[in-house]
């Protein structure tokens, strides 16, 4: 066999064990990162059983900016929603 | 008299009728232009690539790309004296093309345009985006076979990767001669997606396989693993993939890193948003726009017309079509094990071409099944293939550079 052809033999068989590889480090260490940010960073979601009835509304907040904000919150949700608490993201 | 030969000399016509090649490649460009602008085949870099090799036929012009040889000894001149004796346009391709800079800033834009979701939700559909690369390989080998170097075949087989900025830099590392034909070659296949995957499939997928619903499979055997919080997975994977990678296949970097930071600045969020928007507008798009230029300006007559451009062109072709049905008979060998059997067009995306693989297998998908909507799942393999094809071009690099 000449020396081209054996490098390209060699490189075929390289090429392809180092991708499949990599891959699967892939899909591996997707698999380790979910489960990891599963246990420690789950995404906070509201329980509404906790949210407070009365409402907290930041007395700091200009007086202008609640009423445009109430007005807003009471066209999206046709005068059905409330608002529970206003907090800077 | 004296006068009328004086402006005939000073136009380009005279030398442009001695030269019937330039005249060819000329019509080559408006063939290219005409694909970029009215067929719309991958117009962002078939336009400027056309413009370019226009630009560079235009007798006269000085803006055609000069290969450095032992003569002219232009790789090792200041980037003033190219630009003084050479022309801007060998100013640009040594500065830009040469060096490998620009295909790494487009992966760094391409990056920030991919999303990793899909993928992540699909992690096991990854694996055929590995079987996918077997077109590179293969060809590589054909090609020897036919007599070109290992480098100049390694450069034609990763055409097979059907991703152009890959394909480019691999070009340039190994046989920087051959890089007009192979960019044309890369991006018009990858034009030509929605015509070559039906093509294959066709071939070897049958109708009861095409039939597959990824989404019943899903509710007949559901994923163990839910993902609480895609965000934070989106931001610590490019992380660890980059660090991964870096260690085993050094000379991927390059490309993989890249993307890799690229993805992550659009993953962070508002914190990033400028260096988001920079990669991937403006760093990304006058990228493209001199990477296309000067590509085209490689492509004269004298490098182009010859029977390695048509070689080049075959051996493309064939290097796309088995790394499709790699993938799909990696796809076709899992379901003879697995009880979740999976649809054969997911292995057939594997090949990168991003998104167009995925809709082309979608829409495949749609018309045996009006309810089989895998295109979620194909991009999982889809873009497991950019990072496959992006690993074998370091492999290239790595044994034949």
């Amino acid at each position: 066999m000449n020396e081209p052809l054996s490098t390209a033999l060699i490189v075929l068989a390289v090429g392809m064990i180092t991708v499949f590889v990599i891959l699967s480090l892939v899909v591996f260490s997707g698999n380790i990162i979910i489960r990891i940010v599963n246990k420690y960073f789950p995404e906070t979601s509201i329980n509404p059983s906790s949210v407070s009835k009365t409402p907290i509304i930041n007395t700091d907040l200009d007086s202008s900016k609640m009423a445009a904000i109430v007005a807003a919150v009471d066209v999206i949700t046709k005068g059905k929603g409330k608002i529970n608490k206003i907090e800077k993201s | 008299m004296d006068i009328l030969q004086k402006l005939y000399d000073m136009t380009a016509f005279g030398e442009l009728f001695q030269s019937p090649g330039t005249i060819l490649m000329l019509l080559i460009a408006f063939g290219l232009l005409y694909l970029g602008i009215k067929k719309r085949y991958e117009p962002l870099l078939l336009v400027p690539i056309a413009f370019g090799v226009l630009l560079a036929n235009f007798p006269g012009g000085n803006m055609a790309v000069t290969p450095s040889n032992s003569v002219n000894n232009i790789a090792h001149l200041t980037l003033i004296e190219i630009a003084k004796d050479h022309g801007i346009m060998n100013m640009l391709y040594y500065a830009l093309i040469k060096t490998g800079l620009l295909p790494p800033l487009i992966f760094m834009g391409v990056g920030a345009m991919t999303d990793f979701g899909p993928m992540l939700r699909n992690l096991r559909l990854a694996f055929f985006g590995a079987a996918a690369q077997i077109g590179i390989f293969t060809v590589l080998i054909s090609a020897v076979l036919l007599g070109f170097t290992p480098q100049e075949a390694g450069a034609l087989g990763i055409i097979g990767g059907a991703d152009g900025p890959t394909a480019i830099y691999t070009a340039i590392i190994l046989a920087p001669d051959l890089l007009g034909p192979i960019a044309i070659a890369a991006y018009s296949y990858m034009a030509l997606v929605p015509v070559i995957i039906p093509l294959v499939v066709n071939l070897t997928v049958s109708e009861r396989e095409l039939k597959i619903n990824m989404k019943k499979q899903d509710k007949l055997y559901p994923n163990k693993t839910k993902i609480k919080n895609l965000r934070v997975v989106k931001i610590v994977f490019p992380i660890v993939l980059a660090t991964m990678v870096a260690l085993l296949v050094p000379s991927s970097v390059p490309l993989l890193g890249m993307l890799l930071f690229g993805n992550l600045v659009k993953e962070i969020g508002a914190d990033t948003e400028r260096l988001f928007d920079a990669a991937s507008n403006n760093i990304m798009n006058a990228a493209t726009i001199f990477l296309g230029l000067t590509v085209g300006a490689t492509m004269t007559s004298e490098t182009f017309l010859n029977s390695t451009t048509l070689a080049i062109v075959g051996g493309g072709f064939l290097a796309f079509a088995i790394s499709i049905a790699g993938g799909i008979f990696a796809v076709k060998t899992y379901n003879l094990f697995a009880k979740k059997k999976i649809n054969p067009l997911i292995g057939a995306t594997g090949l990168s071409a991003v998104p167009m693989a995925s809709r082309v297998a979608n829409e495949i998908a749609l018309k045996h099944d009006s309810s089989n909507h895998l295109l979620q799942y194909a991009m999982s393999s889809n873009i497991s293939g950019v990072i496959g094809s992006a690993v074998a071009a370091g492999v290239l690099i790595s044994f034949l550079g």
